[in-house]
C-alpha cells in the first residue's frame, strides 16, 4: 500500500527524494497550476501583495540558508537588500546598463559583500556574530545614505529606477511581474532544495548542529561558512535589486534594522531549517500587516486610525516571534508536517517516529 | 567644562544600560536586545504615573513609585513567562525572544502613548551656570548622583548581602548553585528586575535631557556597545565602556562629522571585536561558551 | 498538549482571518477620494493635524449638503511613513475603493513611489507636504502639490531671515536626509547672495540627544540659527541650544511644526524669546476671517490635536479639493479631474498670501511665505513680515 510505503524506504536513493509521498506530487502540481491561473481571477492590489510576498520569499530563502541551515545568525539582511538596491541604482542611473546585466551584477556584488560580512564568522560564534553583522548593517547603511545624499540627482525623492526590459519584453504591471517572479522563485527554490540535500547543505547542517564535531569530520568550516554568507547575501541582493525595479524607487530609509528583524521573523515563523518554512514564513509575515488592517475594518472607525492599527501591526510581528519560538520552535513547516502526517496515518493516531519533538 | 559635563551625563545613561546588559549576561548568558526599548518604555511609565493623579503637574514620588512597580512586574514577567523557558534551547532562541520583546515594547509605545514625543520635566530649571553661558539643570546633577548611588548600591549588594553572594554563585555555576539550595528562579528574576530598574532609570535620565520617542530606543544599541567594549561579563567594564562610547560620540560630533555619530558605536565595536573580542575587562574563555 | 492546541487554533484563526480580510468593496453615490498619510510613524505629530484640518473641511462641506447634493467620501489610509505601505494603500484605494484622486501623503520618501505608481494608472495625486520636485515645472503628469517643497522653503527662509538681521552669520541645522540637505543648500545660496556668512550642522536621523550638536552650532558663533526639520527635532534642539548658551534668533522652518510644539519647546528652554517661524500657510493665531472659519469648525467638530497652522494647511487642501470636484461635476472621472486640476486656480482668502494657481506644466504654482515671531508673554504667534511670493520655476 502507498501508505505503508511512506516511511518504509528500501534504498538510499529513496531517502533522497524530495517529494516522498505520492500525493505530494499532485499537491505541488496543483499549487503550480493554481499559481499560474491566479492573475486571471484577482485584482491588481491582491497581485501586488503576492508580488511583495514572492520578493520576500527570495530574501527569506537567503536568510534561511544562512541561519536555518548553517546556524549563523545574521541581523544584516536589510543591508544585503540595500546592497542589491544600490547596485541597481548605480548601474542603471549612472551607467545605463540593461536589466539583464544589472541583476546578475547585483548578485555578484552581494556575494562579495557577503564574503566580507562573513569573515567575522570565522572568529566569532553566536551572539558575537549577531552583533558583528549588526555593526556591518550600520556601516553599509551609512555608506548608502552618504551616496544617496551626495551623489543622487533627484533631490528629496529617492532615486527613480525605470521599468526593466528584457529584449523586447517590458516588465511592468502586476501580472507580468507576477509571472516573472514566479518563474524566478521556482528556479531559486529548486536550486535551494537541491543545495541542502547535497554536500554543501549537509556540511551546513553539521556546522549548525556542532561546529567542532563538523570540523572533526573533515568539513572545511571557513569555506562552508563563507559560502553560506555569500549565498545568503546573493539572494538578498537579487531580491533587493528586483524590489528596486518593482517599486521604481530606491531610498535608503527603507532599509532599517526593523526590516532585518522582519526577515528573521519570517524564518522563525516559517520554521528554522526548512525551505518550505522559509516560503510560508515570508508569505505569513508579509501578509500579516495587511490582514490586520483588514480585520480592523470591521471595528468602529475610531479604533481604525490614530496609531492603533500600525502599533498592532508592528507588535504582531514581535508576538509571532515570541510565540513561535516558545511554543512552536519549528514553525509553520512543522504544523504543516503534523497535519500531513495526521491525514497520512488516518484513521490511526500513531505518532510516527520522525515527528517526535525534542 | 561644558564638554566634561556632556560626556559625564551621557556616560551615566550608557553605563546604566550597559550594567543591566552585563547583569543579564552574567545571570543567564542572555544578551538582551530589548534593553533600549525597556529603557524608553520605563521613561514613558515614569512620566505617565507621575502625571496620573496630578493633572498637569508632575508628581515625582508617584513617578518613582510607578517606575519601581513597572520594573518589578516587567522584570519578573519577562523572566517567568519567557526567559525561564529558553534555558537549554539553542543560543539564538534567547536572543530572538528579546528581539521579539523589543518589537512588542515598541508597539506598546505606539499604541499606548501614541508615539508621542515626551520630555520628562523634573527639575529642568537651570541650576549651574558654566563658563561660556552654558547651563546645567538639577536633573543633570541628579542623574550623575543617582547613577553613582546605583553603582555603589549594586556593589554593596553583590558583596555583602546573602542574596548578592547567591547571585554570584548562580552566575558562576547555576546547576551547582541550585543543588546547594540557592533558589535560582528567585535569583534570576531578581537579575531581570535589577536590569529593568537600571534601564528605566537610564530612560528617565535620557527623557530629562533629550526626549522619549520610538526613535530614541537606539540608545539600547549604544548601551550594548558599551557593554561589549567593556566586556560582557564585567560590571566595571560597563562603566569604562560607556565612557569610551560617550567620549567617542562626542568627539566625532565636534571634531569629525556629526553625521558619523550614529554609525560610530558600531565602528568602535568592529574595532574592539577584531582586536579584543572579549572586551577590555571581560574574561577570555567566556567567548567560547557563547 | 492543551496549550499547543490553543496555540495551533490561534495560528489557524489568524491565517483564516487574514485571508477572509480581502473582500471587495461596494460602489457608493458620492465623490470618493483617497487620503494617505502618516498617522502613526515618526512624523505622525505633524501629519495628523493636517489630516484633521482636511477632515474638518470635508465634514463641514458634507454638512452644507456636499457638492451639488453629492457627499464627499474620503477613504483614509495610514502609511506609517513607509513607502511600500503607501504604495499598497494607493493601489488599494484606486482598485477596491475606486477613488478619483489621492490627497495628502507624508514625507518625500513616500511621495515619490506613489506619484510614480499612480502616474502609470492615471490617477491625480495632490500632496500637501514637503512635496518633491515632481510637481514643479516642467511638471510630471498627474503630480500636484499644495504643500511645502524643501527647495522652495529653503529659498523663502533665506529671503525672510533678512528681516531679522541683514548679513551676519547664519548656521543651518538639519537631519541627514536628502530633503534637509536640499533645503540647506537653497537657504545657503540666498544667505550668501545677501552678503551673509554660512555654516551648517547636520546630524543623524535617529538623534534624540541634541546637546553635542547644539554645542557645535553655538561654537560657530552664529547670528541666526535656522532649523530645517520637523517637530521632534525642534523640541530637542531649542532647549539644547539655549542650554549651550546661545540666546540669539532661532528660526523654525515649518515642515509640519505646530505652534504647540514651539510653545512646549520654549517652555522647556526656559524662554520663548527670539524664536521665529517661517510658514507657507497662516498661523492658527492669525486674526482673519478665513482662519476664524477653520477655528470655528475645529470648535464644532473637535480635533485630537491642539489647533495649529497644520490644521490650516489641511483645510486649504480641502478647499482645493472641493473646487476641483465642483468643476469636475457629476459624474467625475479621474481623467476629467486631472484636466481640471491642471489649470485650477483657487482663492485661499486669508489662509495664505495668495491663490493656489496651477497652470499647464506646473503642478505647484507660486507660493507665499511669511515670517512669524513667537511672543513669549502671550504665548502666541505674531506676523513679522508681509507675504513673500516665490515662483515655482527654475528648480529643476
Amino acid at each position: 500500500m502507498a501508505r505503508a510505503g511512506t516511511n518504509l524506504r528500501t534504498s538510499y536513493l529513496e531517502s533522497n527524494e524530495v517529494l516522498r509521498r505520492p500525493y505530494q506530487k499532485v499537491l505541488v502540481g496543483l499549487i503550480l497550476v493554481a499559481a499560474v491561473l491566479l492573475p486571471g481571477g484577482s485584482s491588481d492590489y491582491f497581485l501586488h501583495l503576492i508580488n511583495l510576498c514572492l520578493l520576500a520569499c527570495i530574501g527569506a530563502l537567503g536568510l534561511m540558508m544562512l541561519t536555518g541551515f548553517c546556524g549563523q545568525i545574521s541581523l544584516g539582511h536589510a543591508a544585503f537588500l540595500a546592497i542589491g538596491a544600490f547596485t541597481t541604482v548605480i548601474l542603471t542611473v549612472h551607467l545605463k546598463l540593461p536589466f539583464i546585466v544589472v541583476v546578475p551584477a547585483a548578485a555578484v556584488t552581494g556575494a562579495m559583500i557577503g564574503f566580507l560580512v562573513g569573515l567575522p564568522s570565522l572568529r566569532f560564534r553566536g551572539v558575537y556574530l549577531a552583533i558583528s553583522t549588526l555593526a556591518m548593517h550600520y556601516a553599509i547603511i551609512f555608506v548608502a545614505t552618504t551616496y544617496q545624499a551626495k551623489f543622487s540627482a533627484s533631490a528629496s525623492a529617492g532615486i527613480t529606477i525605470p521599468d526593466p526590459t528584457i529584449g523586447p519584453l517590458k516588465i511592468s504591471g502586476a501580472p507580468t511581474w507576477y509571472y516573472f517572479l514566479l518563474v524566478l522563485l521556482t528556479f531559486i527554490t529548486i536550486g535551494c532544495v537541491n543545495l541542502v540535500r547535497t554536500r554543501p547543505g549537509r556540511a551546513w547542517m553539521a556546522i549548525r548542529d556542532r561546529d567542532i564535531a563538523a570540523e572533526a569530520l573533515g568539513i572545511n568550516l571557513t569555506r562552508y561558512k563563507l559560502l553560506a554568507f555569500m549565498l545568503s547575501a546573493t539572494l538578498a541582493s537579487v531580491s533587493g535589486s528586483l524590489m528596486a525595479y518593482y517599486s521604481n524607487v530606491v531610498t535608503v530609509e527603507a532599509y532599517t534594522l526593523d526590516l532585518a528583524v522582519i526577515y528573521v521573523a519570517m524564518i522563525i515563523v516559517g520554521g528554522m531549517g526548512s525551505i518550505l518554512g522559509g516560503l510560508m514564513g515570508a508569505f505569513f509575515i508579509t501578509l500579516l500587516p495587511y490582514g490586520i488592517e483588514h480585520l480592523f475594518e470591521f471595528l468602529p472607525r475610531a479604533w481604525r486610525f490614530g496609531s492603533t492599527v500600525f502599533g498592532v501591526q508592528v507588535g504582531a510581528v514581535g508576538v509571532c516571534i515570541i510565540l513561535f519560538l516558545l511554543l512552536e520552535p519549528k514553525g509553520l513547516a512543522e504544523i504543516w508536517r503534523r497535519t500531513e502526517t495526521y491525514f497520512d496515518r488516518w484513521p490511526f493516531r500513531y505518532r510516527p517516529l520522525d515527528t517526535t519533538r525534542r | 567644562m561644558e564638554f566634561v559635563a556632556t560626556v559625564v551625563i551621557l556616560t551615566c545613561t550608557y553605563a546604566l544600560l550597559a550594567a543591566g546588559i552585563v547583569i543579564l549576561y552574567k545571570a543567564g548568558r542572555v544578551v538582551n536586545f530589548a534593553h533600549g526599548e525597556i529603557a524608553i518604555v520605563g521613561g514613558y511609565v515614569f512620566y505617565s504615573s507621575g502625571m496620573m493623579f496630578s493633572g498637569g503637574e508632575m508628581s515625582p514620588w508617584l513617578a518613582v513609585l510607578g517606575a519601581i512597580v513597572f520594573s518589578v512586574i516587567m522584570g519578573a514577567f519577562i523572566y517567568a513567562t519567557m526567559m525561564r523557558r529558553v534555558v537549554g534551547e539553542p543560543f539564538y532562541v534567547a536572543i530572538l525572544v528579546t528581539v521579539g520583546i523589543a518589537i512588542v515594547l515598541k508597539s506598546a509605545i505606539i499604541v499606548i502613548w501614541r508615539a508621542q514625543h515626551l520630555t520628562i520635566d523634573v527639575g529642568i530649571a537651570p541650576a549651574i551656570r558654566l563658563a561660556g553661558g552654558a547651563t546645567l539643570s538639577y536633573m543633570d546633577v541628579a542623574s550623575v548622583a543617582l547613577t553613582i548611588a546605583f553603582f555603589i548600591a549594586l556593589y554593596l549588594f553583590f558583596t555583602f548581602t546573602r542574596l548578592g553572594v547567591q547571585f554570584r554563585g548562580t552566575a558562576e555555576n547555576p546547576l551547582l548553585a541550585s543543588q546547594r539550595g540557592v533558589n535560582v528562579n528567585l535569583v534570576l528574576s531578581l537579575a531581570w528586575i535589577i536590569a529593568v530598574l537600571a534601564a528605566t532609570l537610564s530612560g528617565v535620565l535620557y527623557g530629562g535631557r533629550a526626549f522619549l520617542s520610538t526613535e530614541s530606543v537606539t540608545i539600547g544599541l549604544a548601551g550594548l556597545t558599551a557593554a561589549l567594549v567593556g566586556g560582557l561579563d564585567s560590571l566595571r567594564g560597563a562603566v569604562i565602556g560607556a565612557f569610551v562610547v560617550a567620549l567617542a560620540q562626542y568627539l566625532t560630533v565636534r571634531l569629525i562629522d556629526p553625521v558619523l555619530s550614529e554609525a560610530l558605536p558600531f565602528l568602535i565595536l568592529l574595532v574592539v571585536m577584531s582586536i579584543r573580542p572579549w572586551g577590555l575587562f571581560g574574561t577570555v574563555e567566556e567567548l567560547d561558551r557563547v | 498538549m492543551q496549550k499547543k492546541f490553543v496555540f495551533r487554533g490561534l495560528a489557524a484563526a489568524t491565517i483564516a482571518a487574514c485571508l477572509a480580510g480581502f473582500s471587495p468593496a461596494q460602489a457608493q453615490d458620492a465623490y470618493k477620494i483617497g487620503y494617505i498619510t502618516d498617522l502613526s510613524g515618526p512624523l505622525a505629530s505633524s501629519y495628523t493635524p493636517t489630516w484633521e484640518g482636511f477632515e474638518l473641511y470635508i465634514k463641514a462641506l458634507n454638512d452644507r449638503g456636499g457638492i451639488g447634493g453629492k457627499k464627499v467620501d474620503v477613504v483614509l489610509d495610514d502609511d506609517g511613513l513607509k513607502a511600500d505601505r503607501a504604495v499598497a494603500a494607493a493601489k488599494k484605494q484606486t482598485e477596491r475603493d475606486n477613488v478619483l484622486g489621492i490627497f495628502g501623503l507624508s514625507l518625500s520618501s513616500t511621495q515619490g513611489p506613489v506619484y510614480a505608481e499612480m502616474r502609470k494608472i492615471g490617477v491625480p495625486v495632490i500632496t500637501t507636504f514637503s512635496g518633491i520636485l515632481d510637481a514643479l515645472p516642467p511638471a510630471q503628469p498627474f503630480s500636484y502639490s499644495t504643500g511645502v517643497v524643501f527647495e522652495v522653503a529653503g529659498d523663502a527662509i533665506g529671503e525672510l531671515i533678512q528681516n531679522i538681521k541683514k548679513g551676519g552669520k547664519v548656521v543651518g541645522m538639519t537631519i541627514d536626509s536628502v530633503g534637509g540637505r536640499a533645503a540647506l543648500a537653497h537657504n545657503k545660496k540666498l544667505v550668501l547672495a545677501a552678503g551673509g556668512q554660512w555654516d551648517e550642522v547636520i546630524f543623524p536621523v535617529a538623534t534624540s540627544d541634541f546637546t553635542p550638536f547644539a554645542q557645535a552650532a553655538n561654537e560657530k558663533k552664529p547670528d541666526i540659527v535656522v532649523g530645517h526639520y520637523g517637530s521632534g527635532q525642534n523640541l530637542g534642539v531649542i532647549p539644547a541650544l539655549r542650554r549651550s548658551g546661545y540666546t540669539g534668533p532661532y528660526v523654525v522652518a515649518s515642515y509640519g511644526v505646530t505652534e504647540d510644539t514651539i510653545r512646549a519647546a520654549a517652555q522647556r528652554a526656559g524662554s520663548g524669546d527670539n524664536i521665529f517661524y517661517v510658514s507657507r500657510y497662516s498661523s492658527a493665531f492669525d486674526k482673519n476671517p478665513s482662519v476664524a472659519e477653520v477655528a470655528a469648525a475645529q470648535k464644532k467638530y473637535g480635533t485630537s490635536k491642539p489647533f495649529s497652522s497644520m490644521h490650516v494647511t489641511g483645510w486649504a487642501l480641502g478647499k482645493f479639493a472641493e473646487e476641483a470636484l465642483k468643476k469636475c461635476g457629476w459624474p467625475c472621472t479621474r481623467d476629467k479631474l486631472d484636466k481640471i486640476v491642471q489649470t485650477l486656480k483657487v482663492d485661499m482668502g486669508g489662509l495664505t498670501g495668495g491663490p493656489i494657481e496651477m497652470v499647464a506644466g506646473d503642478g505647484y504654482g507660486p507660493t507665499y511665505w511669511r515670517l512669524y515671531a513667537w511672543n513669549a508673554k502671550s504665548n502666541e504667534m505674531e506676523p513679522k513680515s508681509g507675504w513673500v511670493k516665490r515662483e515655482a520655476k527654475g528648480y529643476k
